[in-house]
């Protein structure tokens, strides 16, 4: 009776901690620091701004050097190769990252991470590798889009193998404001729930009820065997 | 001697899985060599004694669903707001979370208990099994993770099994 009064004070325990942090327990399969957010989600608590970013790439004989911009909180980053720009008459090329205030909303389309908008002072002749971190308490993005203006059109420019958990890769030839996510109403392609964790425990549950109940009442009708491992044997 | 041994082990695991982890391309292989470093503990140790006797079996499983209810609830009642784990990290997130039960409490529990009985493997696997997420968890998540440890070590005292909590360390890491 003790052992099944403590297990069940951990499971009261558990729960009411797990349920002040947004997932619960999870374990953690790459560092996770929280997302700054420009529009946080409404269960996020203890937001900070989102940090913005700058880089001056030098122009070594008339080729821009290779090089990463990115924001300070590293939810964003830009690699450029050598010569990824058009550098005539330049000794430099600056190049900026800021996360968009207010937070573009386009129709049909759901972001997870903040828009950004990123700017250089010289047009790109060679994609930029673009690398968005996404936070782990919203579905992975599918895609990563791109828009000419905050306000629209957002098009897909699809997205690169995942090099890092949560992160979301792809490559672009132009500036502009980017943003990951997913298209409205689709569960995303990104992780394997979404949607499918609720329906998941809750067959959980039927199953355990199924399988609990009936094993829980044959257990009792029998007579306890010799337990082989001592004094505690499995109670569920 | 050996829970010290053990404890330094573990830790050592799981900080230098947590610190390479985030390497490009490295995430997938750390974890399964992380996963496996950890149920190296298992090596000396019978398996009744480890909690993985097969008596009762049917009720091991079903005590581990039912962990797994637990530990995912919080997540499932707040859909969109939990972290989606891609894909390609299923197969390692298997590895790891059965080599994590194995290590804290299989092999470091049993030490401990040697040590100082059921109390000391209790609380003493869920502080290190608390410590040993510190570099892969923001401060804010410790609670809860000290609270699943303290839930699954709890049920390995209880039951005296370890295949519940296997499981129902699987099925949340393959969830989140």
């Amino acid at each position: 009776m003790t052992r099944a009064a403590l297990l069940a004070a951990a499971v009261i325990t558990y729960v009411s901690v797990a349920w002040a942090v947004a997932p619960g327990f999870y374990d953690g399969f790459a560092p996770q620091q929280p997302y700054n957010w420009v529009c946080p989600p409404f269960h996020v608590a203890g937001n900070l701004a989102p940090s913005s970013g700058h880089l001056d790439i030098k122009v070594i004989g008339g080729v821009s050097d290779a090089n990463s911009a990115f924001t300070d909180d590293g939810q964003v980053v830009v690699g450029f190769l050598p010569g990824a720009f058009d550098v005539s008459g330049k000794t430099s090329i600056a190049v900026d990252i800021k996360p968009v205030d207010p937070c573009p909303k386009p129709a049909g389309l759901t972001f997870v991470t903040n828009a950004y908008l990123i700017t250089a002072d010289a047009p790109l002749v060679k994609p930029a590798n673009l690398v968005l971190r996404y936070s782990d308490v919203v579905p992975a993005p599918s895609t990563v889009y791109y828009a000419a203006d905050a306000a629209g059109p957002w098009t897909s420019i699809g997205a690169g193998s995942e090099a890092q958990p949560f992160t979301i890769n792809t490559r672009t030839s132009k500036f502009g404001y980017f943003a990951a996510g997913y298209p409205a109403g689709r569960v995303s392609s990104g992780g394997i729930r979404g949607q499918i964790l609720p329906i998941a425990v809750a067959l959980l549950i039927v199953g355990v009820l199924l399988a609990g109940i009936p094993l829980a009442i044959l257990r009792r009708r029998q007579a306890a065997p010799p337990d082989d491992e001592g004094p505690g044997e499995p109670e569920p | 001697m050996r829970a010290g041994v053990i404890a330094a082990y573990v830790l050592l695991a799981e900080w230098t899985r947590a610190l390479f982890s985030s390497a490009p391309h490295a995430a997938a292989p750390v974890l399964v060599l992380g996963g496996v470093a950890l149920a190296m503990t298992a090596i000396g140790w019978g398996p009744a004694r480890m909690g993985l006797g097969t008596s009762h079996m049917a009720l091991r499983i079903v005590g581990g669903c039912a962990l797994a209810v637990v530990l995912l609830l919080p997540a499932a009642t707040r859909a969109g707001a939990a972290p989606l784990l891609p894909l390609w990290l299923a197969l390692p997130a298997v590895v790891v979370s059965i080599g994590e039960e194995i290590a804290f409490r299989g092999a470091l529990y049993g030490a401990l208990e040697d040590l100082g009985g059921a109390p000391l493997a209790v609380l003493g696997s869920t502080a290190l099994w608390t410590a040993a997420h510190a570099l892969s968890h923001p401060p804010e998540f410790l609670l809860a993770v000290a609270a699943a440890g303290l839930l699954l070590a709890i049920w390995r005292w209880a039951c005296n099994d370890l295949v519940a909590p296997i499981i129902g360390h699987v099925f949340a890491d393959l969830a989140l």
